[in-house]
């Protein structure tokens, strides 16, 4: 059987870069960054949405995920992505559960996904998401 | 007639630049790269190429209709005609100007090209972040001009594709700067690291493809400065390594946004710039870089905003 020049060439780019990913990951480039402070958060915040300047801030546990609220009374929910950090401003669709060490933040927006988070103060951010 | 794709050729070579690229990271910078990025990154060339092989026979049949109507003939032998060459690469990079300039300005155009800007790394495989919906767009039509002079269609095609692979170097973190000479006139890695860029003062600047000049000429250019930590991206970044998302989100975007939107203002939503909404619920890059240079006091220093203006002798409708 003989097999269709493009797919030959498909199979073999496909092979390509599965071989890079996997020298990438055998490297260990990336790594994981933590948000270790009050800067870190209001650095991330910033550069997630221009402007937002963060009056508080929670860091979970682990420095994955963060919280902040501005003085306007807007919350963004700060989470680790690949070695990069992403936020979301919340609105009034997000929903949000205490857990037994923490709280999971519902973005409502399916391809961000919920956000989990251990914190101290986990019960006034799930008041101040749930009511937003 | 030729029979050759300069873009074929350079897969190896792009491989090679990737993988010495990595090593580089490994040495001096391990945070430029990230697996699961790499890998959708890698991913959307390979199917930019699939999506290119099985939608785009319209656009070739429709380049070779209109070249029945060109203006000049090259004659039978087009391809033997030595300044066509340099002439045509130069006329496709203006058109690619263009055409880019219209890939971020429209969110119809948008919807394809975001793919490109979608990743928060800038790397060699930043560069294979290729669009799957290019044909899909009006982009064809920026084309058209330069066939209805007379530039073969396939002439076009080869040009295009060393205008790509020139493109391919630039996406690097690892060259700071090239000569002087060479950044006045060439797009350079540091051009390019501002195009890709989210911070508010580098939104919307560097369209060009090979020669810099283009945004010179039209006002688009803005320098890359060492006091300011680029950030790479999109303004609302995905947070998701899904592929599909990754290139379906904006489309899926802009269409939910028509639909749901009154009736006269479904076409801007088509057509105006991203971010635009009816009701200002979002910020288009303007509004993001007003607000911005409003904040913080920066003024830029570009084309459109000379220094008579910012620093005019009195106020207007005031006597001097």
């Amino acid at each position: 059987m003989e097999l269709h020049p493009q797919l030959i060439q498909f199979g073999g780019s496909l092979i390509a870069i599965l071989v890079l990913a996997g020298i990438a990951w055998a490297l260990k480039l990336g790594g994981k960054p933590k948000l270790h402070d009050d800067a870190d958060v209001a650095r991330v915040a910033d550069e997630a949405e221009d402007g937002f300047v963060a009056g508080r801030f929670s860091i979970s546990r682990d420095g994955a995920a963060a919280l902040a609220r501005d003085q306007a009374g807007r919350i963004m929910v700060i989470k680790r992505h690949g070695n990069r950090f992403v936020g979301r401003t919340l609105n009034s669709r997000a929903r949000c559960r205490e857990e037994v060490d923490g709280l999971v933040v519902d973005t409502a927006e399916a391809a961000f996904g919920s956000v989990r988070l251990s914190l101290i103060d986990a019960s006034y951010w799930a008041d101040a998401i749930n009511r937003l | 007639m030729p029979d050759f794709s300069p873009t074929q050729y350079a897969v190896p070579l792009f491989v090679v630049a990737i993988l010495i690229e990595m090593i580089w990271s490994r040495l001096r910078s391990p945070e430029a790269y990230e697996p699961k990025d790499t890998l959708v990154s890698l991913a959307f060339g390979l199917g930019s190429t699939m999506a290119g092989a099985l939608l785009g026979g319209f656009s070739v049949a429709a380049v070779i209709a209109a070249y029945e109507y060109r203006l000049f003939d090259f004659g039978e032998q087009w391809w033997l005609v030595w300044w066509a060459w340099p002439l045509a690469f130069v006329l496709d990079d203006l058109k690619y100007y263009w055409v880019h300039r219209a890939g971020h300005r429209i969110r119809w155009m948008w919807a394809a090209h975001v793919n490109h800007h979608s990743s928060q790394h800038y790397n060699l495989s930043t560069a294979l972040r290729q669009t799957w919906t290019g044909s899909f767009t009006f982009g064809l039509l920026f084309a058209l001009p330069l066939v209805l002079l007379g530039f073969h269609p396939v002439m076009l095609g080869i040009v295009g594709g060393f205008n790509l692979i020139y493109q391919f170097w630039i996406h690097t973190e690892a060259i700071d700067r090239m000569p002087r000479w060479f950044e006045a006139v060439m797009n350079t890695p540091s051009h390019h690291r501002v195009h890709h860029a989210t911070n508010p003062r580098y939104l919307d600047r560097n369209y060009a493809g090979v020669f810099i000049i283009w945004d010179k000429m039209f006002g688009t250019f803005e320098a890359e400065r060492h006091d300011e930590q680029i950030r790479y991206g999109i303004v609302k970044q995905l947070g998701s390594f899904n592929l599909l998302w990754s290139v379906f989100h904006e489309w899926i975007g802009m269409i939910t946004d028509i639909v749901r939107a009154p009736w006269r203002h479904k076409l801007s939503y088509l057509l105006r710039e991203p971010g635009w909404t009816h009701d200002g619920s979002r910020e288009t890059s303007d509004m993001i870089r007003a607000k911005w240079q409003e904040r913080s006091g920066q003024v830029q220093s570009h084309p459109d905003n000379p220094v008579a203006n910012r620093n005019p002798i009195a106020p207007p409708h005031e006597a001097a």
